[in-house]
């Protein structure tokens, strides 16, 4: 496959190893992010007419034809002078337009928008929820206003974020200070992963380097499966500041033995029922150690166990 | 940081023959990772990888979408639920199964260039 963001928008011919912003962003970004909304629709009754004026008035050549929010074909400027050209343009759309339309899923990365529109040659794309119902239109504009003005606010931020250190002034944390916060339960495997989730979706909105993301990530996951597996019930609290991300997991009981061999590679304690689903690999603790820039664990054989792990945000560019 | 050598999705997956399960289908590979404990994929899977694995409950997806994994392949014939097959099309993974053994799929796999080789080594 070509990688057209890539070439298109590697503008960094320094360090190759070094992705850059562009290129993160189209990872990143969806779909639904740079989608025109809401879509202008018409009726599979409406006459061709009606849609020919339709165009003409909003300035746009496809039309998308939808009953009830789903997406039924498409009528496109050229099927319009078809009509005219034959005199059926007082027909009804459904009678004439383009059925079986290629649409792309609202969630789906702006790098995969761009790789459809070079495979398929189309001006734009109608796009769908995961109800197939219409949501919006995209058009290789769309992507390219999308890209150009979130490069322009991580430009806006930098700016002003280096305004801020220059000026002596500490960042006031409780401003961008978000907390994600949910109750675990013994035993609910299905659950897990829970406030992995959403916490990886803050940090994601805010363009937390990937690698930091996804080591907060393992964090709490791992921490959560613990709850689950190990305690009576607990609770897990991320704390996302722009500077650092907290996970703390706090359990009721029964408190882990001993810690020191709880941090070894391989130990564990767990049943036969989350082995057999892949959890209790002793691995849980150490990958939580590898993943924090600072850890601290008490446990009380009578209380509980209480985790604090620390992960440090160090923006791009920062020396390390 | 290493940046992965990229292997091509569709080549790969046709030497395996492999059914997929998800509409969302990568182009690129970064490489393989092959476990049944979730903690060792956490662990050790890099993104933009596929993962090898028998399991077949929701966690895989939690745990691919922690790590950035691209894909998963089910060996032995296993095949998910579709609410997670869902999760996972909402999560952007791509989930496929084979009825090969996890080493037989692996076998295919290096045997069709996935090598796991890094562009910078």
């Amino acid at each position: 496959m070509h990688l057209a963001p890539a070439s298109l928008l590697d503008a960094d011919a320094g360090d190759a190893r070094k992705i850059s912003v562009a290129q993160v962003l189209v990872y990143e970004l969806r779909v639904r992010d740079a989608m025109s909304k809401p879509p202008i629709t018409a009726a599979p009754t409406d006459s061709l007419r009606t849609i020919q004026e339709l165009m003409k008035s909003r300035r746009i050549s496809g039309v998308p034809i939808t009953r009830d929010g789903l997406l039924l074909g498409i009528v496109s400027i050229e099927d319009i002078i078809n009509a005219l050209d034959h005199g059926y343009i007082n027909e009804p759309a459904e009678t004439h337009m383009a059925r079986n339309v290629v649409s792309l899923r609202d969630h789906f990365s702006l790098l995969r928008a761009v790789a459809e529109f070079d495979r398929r040659e189309f001006g734009r794309f109608p796009v769908v929820d995961g109800n197939d119902h219409l949501v919006g239109i995209i058009t290789r504009g769309d992507i390219t206003t999308c890209l150009m003005q979130h490069l322009e606010r991580r430009a806006e931020e930098a700016i002003a974020q280096e305004a801020t250190l220059r000026a002596g002034q500490a960042t006031d944390g409780a401003v961008d200070q978000v907390v994600v916060r949910a109750h675990v339960r013994t035993g609910d495997y299905d659950s897990a992963g829970k406030v992995s989730q959403r916490m990886r979706q803050v940090l994601r909105d805010r363009g937390v380097a990937p690698e930091i993301r996804r080591r907060a990530a393992v964090v709490a996951y791992e921490a959560e499966t613990n709850i689950i597996i190990h305690s009576l019930g607990g609770e897990i609290i991320a704390t996302i500041d722009p500077d650092k991300v907290v996970i703390e997991a706090i359990d009721v009981g029964p408190g882990i033995g001993d810690v020191d061999q709880a941090m070894q590679e391989g130990w564990s304690t767990a049943g036969r029922l989350p082995r057999e689903l892949g959890f209790g690999a002793g691995m849980g603790l150490p990958n939580i150690k590898r993943c924090s820039d600072v850890l601290e664990i008490v446990s009380d054989g009578q209380k509980g166990t209480r985790l604090r792990s620390e992960i440090r945000i160090r923006k791009p560019g920062a020396t390390t | 940081m290493k940046t992965p050598a990229m292997h091509e999705f569709p080549p790969l997956m046709a030497a395996l023959g492999a059914e997929p399960l998800t509409d969302h289908m990568p182009d690129t590979l970064a490489g393989c990772y092959i476990s049944d404990l979730l903690s060792d994929v956490l662990a050790h899977a890099e993104p933009g990888m596929v993962w090898l694995t028998i399991q077949i409950h929701r966690n895989v997806v939690s745990v691919a979408a922690t790590k950035d994994i691209t894909a998963i392949l089910f060996t032995c014939g296993r095949r998910p639920e579709p609410d997670i097959i869902a999760e996972a099309e909402e999560e952007g993974i791509a989930l496929l199964t084979t009825p090969l053994t996890t080493y037989e799929a692996a076998g295919k796999l290096w045997e069709a260039g996935l090598q796991g080789e890094h562009a910078d080594e």
